[in-house]
């Protein structure tokens, strides 16, 4: 029988181990009334929709022949039942498992296995049959399945591949059990068809663990300086028209970079040498800058290290060039914000420096700052360029910018100590970096904006403001206006907001004395307000004070201001 | 809920209220009286209606005017319209 049943099976659909794992899970099914009945393999998708398959009557053999048949079809099934035999963990239920997770295309490597399996699964057919007494409690569906899986593995569909595992282990556990019955060949054909099976699937498990894991993000070590430099710029972010310029200063080491492919870029690489040994300064210096958000050349050095110094001092004078007419404006912003510098150091540095970071980056806010910051540099660097015979140019402007940094510095006498810092460390790259390429560093400029942002400069706190604490109470209510309002709104009208709320303010508090004496007290209670309150028309009989309270105010205020029982016949707060 | 309460807020209004403020408000307008702690909170209370009121007047003043922004002109005419109910004389 179990020959004949193997014979039909290999005559019925694929020999695979998947028809053969199904045939077994169909089988083991028998538990379930119904028997699957396929006609063929072409009922199989029949079968499917039949909930039959789940009917396996381990008894007949013909009813394994037919859930051979379908046991492709049934497969799915079959992953319904392992589904629900989960739990049971029977080697049935890992055999469905198995057909279930096991790829379809493994189904085609057993092929070959698959076709010695059926001769073996006649052997293991009969040995099935002969344990099936003996294995009859614990796989008595098993068996006969087996049987049938030796003969037909439905390939089925290769889903789960995740049972593969749980289904390696019942396979483990099962087949030995299984073997007894299907025959050590068959099963270790199944085992060794189904470990195809597997290898296939584990492998995508293991792939998409790779998505899983967490890469390190790499980091430029060049990014530190200016992301400090961009965290002490947003913090002090200045808006001001000299901040521009002093962007297009920290794109200059990008410049720079690029420069190589300018025309001047060979000075560039001639005191590339030289700019790394200020690299380490700069560094030091970065950091400070940083600490002091004084300079945005630290911006500049950071991230560009390599041709920053030398690309400003070649970008200032082309910027000089350029801008010095658009500098001129920048220039009172900046060097207010320098303010720190020393010396009159050569404002046109600062300014060349501005003109190219304005070129080159379009930093708004922290460019004050910025600004500032390269200027102080920038005179460091512009005294040492001067020294160098280089800032013929420069000292032109240096005698203007000499004015403004007069004015600049003592706008933030705190930038000078950092820029001082600075400057040394500028000072050791412009002499080495001659303003060679300033052409170059123009045709840079436009090249890439840097994103870095130029140290906002240190705001100048003025004097507290006064009314401080009037003001910034009205401004709380002021800002509830707008936030009530919904709509954009002038300084203009916001100021008359805080006009009518002196004056509602004033009101009110004749009103309460008013209320207060009515009632005889010096003392302006809850009552009062409320009073104040019905006779504004908040509070009506529709509308009482409490509902008032619950809606507008937030749950701390609230239970100040409601009564509530709590435990121990207590109420807060007290009346 | 009233819609203030459920407007969904992209800027962080602070919920709280200036008590400190409001008393020396009271303090410095009535220095003879003197201001329960409940009455602070009531005092915010009404301080919030009444913003509300002036808001929404001035939001209807400007859209009467097809304007996008409130402006000045907008707040004074919701102060005159309401100054009655908004302890306001016309300003």
């Amino acid at each position: 029988m179990a020959e004949a049943m193997a014979d039909s099976y290999s005559q019925d659909s694929e020999p695979t181990t998947r028809t053969l794992l199904r045939r077994v899970l169909d089988t083991a099914d028998t538990r379930t009334p119904q028997r699957r009945r396929s006609a063929g393999i072409g009922a199989q998708k029949s079968l499917l929709e039949t909930p039959s398959s789940r009917r396996l009557s381990s008894s007949t053999k013909t009813n394994a022949r037919r859930r051979s048949q379908r046991a492709r079809s049934i497969g799915r099934l079959a992953h319904v039942q392992t589904s629900g035999h989960l739990e049971e963990q029977t080697p049935r239920t890992l055999l469905k498992n198995i057909l279930l997770t096991a790829p379809e295309s493994s189904i085609m490597m057993p092929e070959s296995v698959v076709k010695p399996v059926p001769t073996p699964q006649v052997v293991q057919s009969s040995r099935q049959e002969s344990i099936r007494g003996s294995l009859e409690l614990q796989l008595p569906e098993l068996e006969p399945p087996t049987t049938l899986a030796l003969g037909l593995l439905a390939p089925g569909r290769r889903k789960r591949k995740l049972r593969l595992s749980v289904f390696q282990q019942g396979i483990d556990q099962g087949l030995p059990l299984s073997q007894e019955p299907c025959g050590n060949t068959s099963a270790s054909s199944l085992t060794s068809s189904l470990n195809l099976t597997f290898a296939t699937p584990l492998q995508p498990q293991s792939v998409h663990r790779p998505g899983l894991a967490r890469r390190p993000p790499t980091r430029r070590a060049v990014d530190v300086g200016a992301f400090l430099q961009d965290l002490q710029d947003t913090s002090l972010a200045l808006a001001s028209p000299g901040n521009s310029l002093r962007t297009p200063v920290a794109t200059l080491p990008t410049d720079t970079v690029l420069e190589d492919t300018q025309p001047f870029s060979q000075p560039l690489v001639g005191h590339s040498p030289s700019v790394y040994h200020s690299l380490p300064c700069l560094s030091y210096t970065e950091a400070k800058d940083a600490e002091k958000a004084v300079s945005h050349r630290t911006q500049r050095s950071g991230p560009k290290l390599q041709n920053h110094s030398p690309v400003k001092p070649a970008q200032l004078l082309a910027g000089k060039s350029k801008k010095v007419d658009a500098l001129a404006m920048s220039f009172p912003n900046t060097s207010s914000a320098i303010a720190g510098e020393d010396e009159v150091e050569p404002l046109q540095g600062g300014v060349g420096e501005n003109a190219e970071e304005r070129m080159e980056e379009s930093l708004s806010v922290s460019e004050v700052k910025d600004t500032t910051g390269t200027q102080g540099s920038v005179r460091t660097d512009k005294s040492d360029r001067n020294e160098t015979s280089e800032a013929v140019e420069a000292k032109e402007p240096e005698g203007s910018s000499g004015d403004e940094n007069i004015s600049g510095r003592t706008a933030s006498p705190e930038l000078a100590s950092s820029t001082t810092e600075f400057l040394q460390a500028r000072q050791l790259q412009f002499l080495e970096s001659a303003p060679p390429p300033s052409t170059a560093i123009l045709s840079s400029e436009p090249l890439e904006p840097l994103p870095t942002r130029l140290p906002p400069r240190a705001r100048t706190l003025g004097p507290r403001p006064r009314q401080d604490p009037h003001k910034t109470g009205l401004n709380h209510y002021v800002k509830l206006f707008s936030f009530y309002a919904k709509m954009p709104m002038e300084k203009k009208a916001l100021e008359m907001v805080e006009k009518c709320l002196d004056k509602y303010f004033q009101h009110l508090c004749d009103d309460l004395e008013v209320f207060a004496a009515h009632a005889g007290r010096k003392t302006v209670r809850p009552e009062d307000l409320e009073l104040l309150m019905r006779r504004q028309g908040l509070v009506n009989d529709q509308v009482s004070l409490h509902v008032l309270v619950e809606r507008h105010l937030p749950l701390e205020y609230r239970q100040l201001l409601i009564p509530c029982a709590f435990s121990g016949n207590t109420v807060f707060p007290a009346q | 809920m009233a819609p203030s309460t459920t407007v969904s807020q992209r800027k962080k209004i602070k919920r709280k209220a200036p008590r400190g403020f409001l008393k020396r408000v009271f303090k410095r307008q009535k220095p003879h009286l003197r201001l329960e702690t409940s009455g602070d909170l009531l005092v915010h209370l009404n301080c919030l209606l009444f913003v509300q009121r002036l808001a929404e007047e001035s939001r209807m003043s400007a859209f009467e005017n097809k304007c996008g922004v409130i402006k000045k002109e907008h707040v004074q005419a919701a102060a005159k319209v309401k100054s009655d109910l908004l302890y306001l004389s016309k300003n």
